[in-house]
């Protein structure tokens, strides 16, 4: 389907295969496209093995075999046992994870600024009011110099992704974001994504709200068994899949959750 | 260095250092014998909610902590006679000095690892209807031991080597019987060397079978 | 019991105890700064470093923490000179192997604490693609050193009690001068007691400290 589109492709994943030791294969041979401007989520059981995927995307797994393509560019491969990730288109792309992981021992603002500043040498003052801006987009204004051990769950997560979003990242990753969360506050951090996929983000996520993945989601992937089991538009896969394995997954989470 | 070495001399007086080991050993194991079982005795104490129990447990405690052991055992052998006019052998002497510093630093143990029982068990165990008895039996204790035996061991080897202490009063351990060897064979290279290394043969691998366990209880 | 006692003896010797106490501090003082920059450095190497640097340095660790703080003392005093051929003073002997114990302590609580650094952390710098140098230097040695602190503040307590034993090597520390009081007056249980109770005095507080700081830690790490 997306093939004859080669080359424009935002992300472009081929046969990609990735295992954690002799003994645990988790990605057997998976393929996606991903095209510009494109929101996709990735469902399916647990251990499946998407955050591996979103992992891989990332440029922080070893992988065993296959290619990830991104811009066009090659950005990561599998030479023999070694793996060769583009540093440098690395640096284009963003990641949230499920547990904040701000660091501790920075303010917010310094959690903010460090990146721009090491990475693209951006002056202190130049980051700072950069960083002032989006803290205020986000609705965290009054907190650029408390620490995040001060901060609730989910104004960690919004740091975390305004932290990400200060290198101005083509694409953003996130993994289960909100799971991690108290139910009354996954609301405040999905308005911030879906703030950002109006604005025409690129992002690749995880999640399992069904209701949410619907809002988000230009396109859903139903991963299991480490391959891609079907791919197509959120009402389509969500709705009415055609895949038997993904009628019996969204029949067993989905439903029971909407 | 104008001194040749000569480790015939050690090699010579295996005797004396060998019943010097045995004196270590004998020190080390009725010291954790006592620490042990009175070290959990007084973890009651120091978790108890009547002040008369807790705070005598608590100083007893943070005395045996707060100071030198060589100061708590040259007081003991100096004071105790005098003050309750007891004369016992210097090894049981010994025993008992050492007993009580480990009895205060494995009570110590024991009251973190109760107190990291998590609440939830305990709130389980109320709501499974168990008695307050049968909730420390059940549910505090065994928990509160597992947790605690990489620390009681650690503790374990540290008054193995804090044993060497006695020998500044008299007590003819290992390093006692090493001090004079060193002395009347004018080798004490040699001599402090070998003893060292006696030492490290027995704390070594307890402090390696002490990080194995910790790495397996973390896992699991 | 049938003996009274009788503290009032120990007025007499005040300024020699404060002598002795003065002595002691200043021992371990030195030998808290130059033992927790020796172990940080052989921490940072042991955790990096190539093999044989870590195998000597292992073996340098090991066999300070696994033999008495006495027979290092003995050795540092009696045979570190008959090697070398020179005469160190009593200070400099004592300085040196309480800095060796300290520096070997100390390596370790170093090398617990970059371990403690969560794999989470890594991920992080690397999403945001930070080069190699800023994730040390900025992200995982700050948390380290600080995830230290409440373990060195007992190494330290620790290293302050351990100083009483140069008082079996000759050296007028507190402990020193106290058993000789003890041994002139004929009055241990006073003097003993009062010399327990000057350690108790520095130590106790210290360990209380120690606490305090690790709630505090705590309490940010848990972010
Ligand atoms: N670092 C690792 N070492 C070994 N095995 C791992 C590691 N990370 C993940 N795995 C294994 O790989 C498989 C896929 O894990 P992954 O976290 O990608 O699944 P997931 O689809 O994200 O699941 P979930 O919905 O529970 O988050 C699982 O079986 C997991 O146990
Ligand atoms: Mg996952």
């Amino acid at each position: 389907m997306a093939d004859m589109r080669d080359g424009s492709a935002l992300v472009e994943i081929r046969d990609l295969h990735k295992s954690y030791g002799p003994n645990i294969q988790v990605l057997k041979g998976l393929n996606i496209q991903m095209m510009p401007g494109e929101r996709v989520v990735v469902i399916g059981p647990s251990g499946g093995g998407k955050s591996t995927l979103l992992r891989v995307v990332m440029g922080l797994e070893q992988i065993q075999g296959g290619s990830v393509r991104f811009g066009g560019k090659p950005y990561i491969s599998a030479k023999g046992d070694k793996t060769v990730i583009d540093t440098e288109l690395r640096k284009q792309i963003g990641m949230v994870f499920q547990h904040y992981t701000l660091f501790p021992h920075l303010s917010i603002m310094e959690n903010l600024i460090l990146a721009p500043r090491k990475v693209h040498g951006e002056s202190r003052a130049s980051a700072r009011e950069r960083g002032q801006k989006i803290l205020e987009r986000f609705g965290l204004g009054a907190k650029a110099d408390a620490y995040p051990s001060q901060l609730s769950g989910g104004q960690k997560q919004r740091v975390a992704i305004a932290r990400a979003l200060m290198l101005d990242p083509k694409l953003m990753l996130f993994d289960e974001v909100t799971s991690a969360l108290d139910p009354e506050l996954v609301a405040e951090v999905e308005a911030v994504i879906l703030q950002l996929a109006e604005s025409g983000m690129p992002m690749m996520m995880v999640t399992h709200d069904m209701w949410f993945a619907r809002n988000v989601a230009s396109r859903v992937i139903f991963c299991a068994g480490g391959v891609v089991v079907e791919d197509g538009p959120p009402e389509q896969v969500l709705g009415d899949p055609r895949e038997e394995r993904t009628r019996e997954f969204i029949n067993r989470v989905f439903h029971i959750k909407a | 260095m104008d001194y040749t070495l000569d480790l015939g001399a050690v090699t010579r007086n295996m005797g004396p250092l060998m019943d010097g080991l045995w004196v270590t050993l004998q020190l080390t194991l009725a010291a954790n014998a006592i620490g042990v079982i009175a070290g959990f005795a007084l973890a009651l104490l120091t978790t108890s909610k009547l002040a008369v129990l807790r705070l005598p447990a608590m100083l007893f405690v943070e005395f045996f902590r707060c100071t030198p052991a060589i100061v708590q055992i040259v007081w003991f052998f100096y004071c105790v006679p005098m003050i309750f006019n007891v004369f016992w052998g210097p090894v049981f002497m010994g025993i008992v000095a050492l007993g009580l510093n480990l009895t205060a630093f494995n009570a110590e143990a024991y009251r973190a690892s109760i107190q990291a029982v998590p609440r939830e068990h305990l709130d389980a165990g109320i709501a499974l209807g168990l008695s307050p008895t049968q909730r420390v039996l059940n549910i505090v204790l065994p928990q509160a031991l597992r947790n605690s035996v990489p620390v009681l061991l650690t503790n374990g080897i540290g008054i193995f080597q804090q044993s060497a202490l006695v020998a500044i009063v008299g007590v003819a351990d290992l390093m006692y019987q090493g001090k004079t060897l060193a002395t009347a064979t004018y080798r004490p290279i040699e001599t402090f060397t070998v003893v060292a290394l006696i030492y490290l043969a027995i704390s070594y691998p307890v402090g390696q079978f002490v990080n194995w366990l910790e790495r397996r209880q973390s896992y699991s | 019991m049938g003996m009274t006692l009788d503290f009032s003896i120990l007025l007499l010797f005040t300024d020699a105890l404060a002598l002795g106490l003065w002595t002691t501090l200043r021992l371990t003082l030195l030998c808290i700064v130059l033992g927790t920059t020796l172990g940080f450095v052989i921490g940072l190497l042991r955790s990096s470093g190539n093999a044989v640097v870590r195998g000597l340095l292992g073996l340098y660790v090991e066999l300070f923490r696994g033999t008495p703080v006495l027979i290092q003392l003995f050795w540092i005093f009696f045979c570190l000179p008959l090697i070398l051929g020179v005469e160190f003073s009593n200070f400099v002997s004592a300085t040196i192997a309480l800095t060796l114990y300290m520096g070997a302590i100390t390596s370790e609580t170093f090398r617990a604490s970059l371990r403690s650094v969560g794999r989470e952390q890594m991920d992080a710098c690397v999403a945001l693609g930070l080069p190699r140098r800023a994730q040390i230097v900025n992200v995982i040695l700050p948390q380290a050193v600080l995830r230290a602190v409440p373990t060195l503040l007992s190494n330290a307590v620790s290293l302050f009690k351990e100083s009483a034993l140069v008082s079996a090597v000759g050296m007028a520390d507190l402990m020193f001068i106290g058993q000789n009081i003890s041994n002139n007056t004929a009055r241990p249980v006073e003097v003993l007691t009062v010399v327990a109770a000057i350690y108790f005095v520095i130590a106790f507080p210290l360990t209380r400290a120690v606490t305090v700081v690790e709630q505090k830690l705590l309490r940010k790490f848990s972010a």
